[in-house]
């Protein structure tokens, strides 16, 4: 039996298309970027290139570009490098409900520091509260970071109202960071048109490596590094290039902007096929914040499943060949309900039963007749079983 | 994105171009080269159709309209750029997008004072029932009640809300980003730029493309006395030209067998200029090749010790074409100004030696002579060393990856 992999918001499959890209520069042309001589400034032009097709993926400046070890590392860069240097944090920061851990760390760590974090909730529907959102922008907060698309929803927040309102209420005073890891090559993606000052994204997530992804400046910002030594991408993010990687993730974002179109379109058909194959099995509700109008990134659905806890679901479609995620991963081992599923509103008893499946350009319609009929079994297994 | 804001992305931007160039049968093939210039220019971000219309261009992007416009602002020839939403061409339909576009607009200005305001409706389809004057007034009356902040004021207006009436649809628009100007890149010949990695020469080749020329460039690279990585940066300094010039020809020359031969066998302080009147015949003879029709350079008067008229009148007498010198008047400020304008100064200032700078003289002739020029070239195979330095020739052809 084929495996079905269906986890695509935790990492993606390496493409082939990428990994040929990247080989020549994990074999033969290993050398420095920083170095002086032909192999150095070959790997530097290598990097150059990757600037670009990240940049333009996303509508950018190719300076704009920070290469980083990831997702993680970049909106770790955001909260500490754009708030203000000096005492000028008196605004604080304000993050958006549902931001990844890496964010909600981050600023929790700030907090520490001193830094007067604001939290921004969801309405009754569990929509984005602008109006409350608008509330706290009286403040002047010097850093606002709110994520384009949920990780655990699919959710896609109003970004280009948000940065309006920013915009009008503090007349460009206040930054606006977005977390774009789960919307780079599933929608279109625009740093103009969704107004954002800065942009995480990760390669990992969209068919290439692990261990790279970027930071994007819209323009020229004061920037405090996090790691200080040789001075690399313009100061902002010293250490040696990972070459091979970064080289990967340009080569998957030139990939994934040319396939956006149709890679939407398939994502939206798989998704459909999925829901509608659930609709039979009783208590499986489609998991969608804001209501299902609202716009979702289509590669992510979160469901909540009867009886038994979602992760005992997961082990049982695992045992069948389908790897799918719980809640968010990066959750589970703590054991705890994740804080975004209490935000959007769900009791812990439900929480424990949140069911996500994420698809890729490369999972089939008929995977997904496939998975419909396994969950059926599972239902039948495991859905008059307590929590 | 949500109930609350309906408005998606603008469709299509409105592209508006100098009057002064459309004199007779110029406009013509003005027009069409901005259309093939915005085409590649935007050939990155989005399949592009392209309409004429009574002095402008309408674009209409398959997606990023915001980017499309941002990147037609870096077109030369162009006055100004507006990114606009389109509906049915009827005057109800019209008003309800006006007023959104309105409403959007005011979300973005503070609200603290009041705005003048008014509308401008430019009509391209004259069978459309209302006139300009008439739309204007129409619209205005359904849009302005329920807005707070706004005083309608017919001259100088700060907000104006565009409105283009097309036969088969109307489009509303509020913004009016600014261009370059200047004319077309390809409209009025090619020149061959020599590039050195410094400061000006970039702002030469920008000047020559605002005015409609075409650049190609040539750098002479000294490898070994010179690292790769000088080289790298005269190629990355054409990369960023390309926002303005979407491909650009480069021509690597070798370098170093003439500088030996010129250390080896001419007086000292003339090393300077005749490694530059090796440099005019190099680029005269690939401007041939290239179909260039003049040089262009960077020089300055009296910037450094070698641009003397002097030195420079040697210097332009081995050229076989017409020397161009956009910057023959800058002040070193000036030039800096403008570099940082086209965004090659952080690049230029990177400390990264050219090939000048190889057995520099320890006295440089600071009011040389052409005669002695010669003299001292009638001693050196400067034909042979010409052609081996032609035979040597990189060429690289570079596209802009914005």
């Amino acid at each position: 039996m084929e495996a079905i992999y269906l986890d695509n918001a935790a990492t993606t499959p390496l493409s082939p298309v990428v990994r040929e890209a990247m080989e020549p520069w994990l074999t033969g042309e290993w050398g420095n970027p920083s170095s002086v001589h032909r192999m150095g400034v070959r790997a530097r032009e290598a990097v150059d290139r990757a600037r670009a097709q990240v940049a333009r993926a996303v509508g950018a400046p190719p300076e704009g570009v920070i290469f980083t070890s990831g997702g993680t590392e970049a909106n770790n860069l955001a909260l500490f490098g754009l708030l203000p240097a000096r005492r000028e944090r008196s605004g604080g920061l304000l993050v958006g409900p549902t931001e990844h851990a890496s964010v909600r760390a981050a600023a929790a760590a700030l907090a520490g520091e001193g830094v007067a974090v604001t939290t921004a909730s969801l309405d009754e529907g569990g929509a984005l509260d602008l109006e409350a959102l608008g509330e706290s922008l009286e403040r002047e907060p010097a850093l606002v970071a709110q994520m384009l698309v949920s990780n655990e929803f699919g959710s896609v927040y109003p970004l280009a109202e948000l940065s309006r309102m920013i915009r009008a209420r503090t007349a460009g005073r206040t930054l606006l960071h977005v977390d774009a890891v789960q919307a780079l090559g599933k929608l279109e993606l625009s740093m103009a048109s969704i107004g954002a000052d800065s942009l995480s994204l990760s390669a990992h997530k969209i068919h290439g490596p692990k261990g790279v992804g970027a930071l994007v400046l819209s323009r020229e910002l004061p920037l405090r590094p996090l790691i200080h030594g040789g001075g690399q991408e313009e100061g902002a993010r010293s250490g040696t290039e990972n070459v091979a990687g970064i080289v990967g993730f340009g080569r998957a974002a030139e990939l994934a902007d040319r396939l956006l179109s149709s890679t939407a379109a398939h994502l939206a058909r798989l998704r459909a096929r999925l829901v509608a194959g659930i609709e039979a099995l009783e208590g499986v509700e489609l998991l969608a914040p804001g209501g299902e109008a609202a716009p979702h990134q289509p590669g992510i659905v979160s469901l909540t499943v009867p009886g038994a806890a979602a992760e005992v679901w997961l082990h049982h479609l695992d045992a069948r060949g389908v790897a799918v995620g719980t809640g968010s991963a990066c959750q589970v081992r703590k054991r705890e309900i994740s804080p975004v599923l209490s935000a959007v509103g769900l009791s812990p008893e439900r929480a424990r039963g949140v069911l996500r499946l994420s698809f890729s350009r490369e999972n089939t319609l008929e995977e997904l007749d496939r998975v419909v009929i396994l969950l059926r079994e599972v239902h039948g297994e495991l859905a008059e079983l307590p929590r | 994105m949500s109930p609350s804001d309906p408005l998606p992305d603008p469709e299509m931007v409105l592209v508006r171009y100098g009057e002064l160039a459309l004199k007779g049968k110029n406009r013509g093939s003005f027009e069409h080269a901005l259309i093939r210039n915005i085409q590649a220019a935007t050939r990155g971000l989005s399949a592009v159709r392209i309409e004429r219309t009574r002095g402008r261009l309408a674009v209409f992007p398959e997606r990023r309209t915001l980017e499309v416009a941002r990147r037609c602002q870096d077109v030369f020839g162009i006055k100004s750029v507006s990114p606009a939403w389109g509906c049915e061409a009827e005057s109800e339909a019209i008003a309800a997008l006006a007023g959104e576009v309105l409403a959007r607009a005011l979300k973005e200005r503070p609200a603290e004072r009041e705005i003048t305001f008014r509308v401008s409706t430019s009509r391209g389809d004259k069978s459309f029932p209302l006139t300009s004057v008439e739309l204007d007034r129409f619209v205005a009356e359904r849009i302005l009640p329920g807005v707070e902040g706004l005083k309608v004021q017919l001259k100088d207006a700060e907000l104006v809300l565009g409105i283009e009436v097309r036969p088969e649809r109307a489009y509303v628009f509020v913004d009016r980003f600014p261009g370059l100007g200047g004319l077309p890149v390809g409209t009025l010949g090619r020149v061959m730029c020599l590039l050195s990695g410094g400061i000006d020469s970039p702002v030469a080749a920008w000047l020559a493309m605002k005015r409609g020329c075409r650049v190609s460039f040539v750098t002479y690279h000294s490898h070994p006395y010179i690292g790769d990585a000088s080289k790298k940066k005269v190629i990355d300094l054409v990369r960023k030209l390309t926002r303005y010039q979407p491909t650009a020809r480069v021509f690597v020359v070798p370098f170093t067998e003439i500088q030996v031969a010129i250390r080896d066998g001419a007086p000292e302080a003339y090393r300077t200029v005749l490694y530059r009147r090796m440099m005019q015949r190099i680029a005269s003879h690939l401007a041939h090749r290239d179909k260039c029709k003049a040089l262009l350079t960077g020089e300055s008067m009296g910037q450094v010790a070698s641009q003397t008229l002097e030195n420079l009148t040697c210097i332009e007498a081995a050229a076989e074409l017409p020397v161009i010198r956009p910057l023959v008047c800058y002040d070193k400020e000036e030039a800096i100004e403008r570099a940082r304008e086209i965004g090659t100064f952080e690049l230029s200032i990177l400390p990264e030696p050219d090939c000048c700078t190889v057995f520099m003289p320890r006295k440089p002739i600071i009011h040389g002579r052409v005669e002695s020029c010669e003299r001292a070239e009638a001693e050196l195979e400067v034909e042979r060393l010409v052609a081996a330095a032609l035979a040597g020739t990189e060429v690289i052809d570079l596209e802009s990856d914005l």
